[in-house]
């Protein structure tokens, strides 16, 4: 008899549960099916990492392959969608690392204090106020994945997975292998540092 | 209130926590907090509507669809893959 071991750890049963399961156990032509399910959602998230079309291709490929590669060890203890994140991550930290060298700038919570503002301002500016659907145009779009891409790496990372992609603070922890704390704190200052720009493209409109 | 008898420390304090305000992170009895202090305090209650908008029209942004031929490329390097576990 053997002992149970594993066996009663908790498996996660999400929509690609039978999938993944049906390519682990040999049916390898099946393989397709996950990338069909996931290109596009995968591309959207390499471009945001890599802001650079055929580097997003190379990236999204490159992580299918590791996905392939590593999927024999996928334990079913996390939602699959999480644990592909978490391959797509750190191919693109490794992708950006092999390419050309940006410096990695830390931003302080004190460049975004409000007192640092010319004068406190005495009403909620208009483009916080106005419906949404009336605000949202294609260049106010375009205004912001562009500040989306200043962003130093390790801001865009969380506020793309958190904001984005919508992934909860402790997910997006797992995949990043960060405390919870500190996806809190570079999710903040993302959001400032936003925040910042879109009142300087509405002020100065 | 007005200016002079703005407590600045506690706008900083707030300051640091609206995200997780707005994320529905914390305890009832900071947040009760927040809300009493923002009703009274203009410019973190514009502060918090700033970055609530941020965040909603963070939330907007398109997603670009995948180039034409990529599927193909992909579907291509996909098969070239070696198929045997023992390979894997
Ligand atoms: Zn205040």
């Amino acid at each position: 008899m053997t002992a149970p071991k594993r066996t009663n750890r908790k498996q996660i049963k999400d929509k690609d549960f039978e999938l993944v399961r049906a390519i682990n156990s040999g049916q390898f032509d099946r393989f397709p099916d996950l990338v069909k399910r996931y290109e596009q959602k995968l591309y959207n998230f390499s471009f945001r990492m890599c802001r650079d079309a055929a580097d997003a291709e190379d990236t999204v490929q490159e992580t299918f392959l590791n996905v392939f590669r590593y999927l024999k060890d996928f334990r079913y203890e996390t939602k699959f969608k999480n644990w592909l994140y978490r391959v797509a991550a750190s191919t693109c930290i490794k992708k950006r690392r092999k390419s050309k060298f940006a410096p990695q700038r830390e931003l302080s919570l004190d460049e975004f204090y409000p007192q640092n503002e010319a004068e406190d301002p005495q009403q909620v500016p208009e483009w916080a106020q106005m419906p949404l659907d009336k605000l949202l145009s294609n260049e106010l779009l375009d205004k912001i994945n562009e500040a989306i891409f200043t962003l130093p790496e390790k801001y865009r990372l969380v506020i793309v997975l958190r904001d984005i992609e919508g992934f909860s603070t402790a997910e997006t922890a797992q995949i990043l292998n960060l405390s919870d704390a500190n996806v809190k704190v570079r999710l903040h200052r993302a959001r400032l540092y936003l925040r910042d720009r879109l009142k300087g493209y509405f002020e100065n409109e | 209130m007005n200016k002079d008898e703005h407590d600045h420390k506690h706008c900083l304090e707030l300051f640091e926590k609206l995200s997780e305000y707005l994320d529905n992170e914390l305890d009832e009895v900071t947040c009760q907090g927040i809300e009493k202090h923002v009703k009274e305090c203009v410019p973190c209650f514009v502060c918090l509507q700033t970055l609530k908008r941020t965040i909603d029209l963070c939330k907007q942004t398109e997603n670009r669809s995948v180039p034409k031929d990529f599927s193909e490329k992909l579907k291509e390097a996909i098969q070239n893959m070696p198929k045997s576990p023992s390979a894997r």
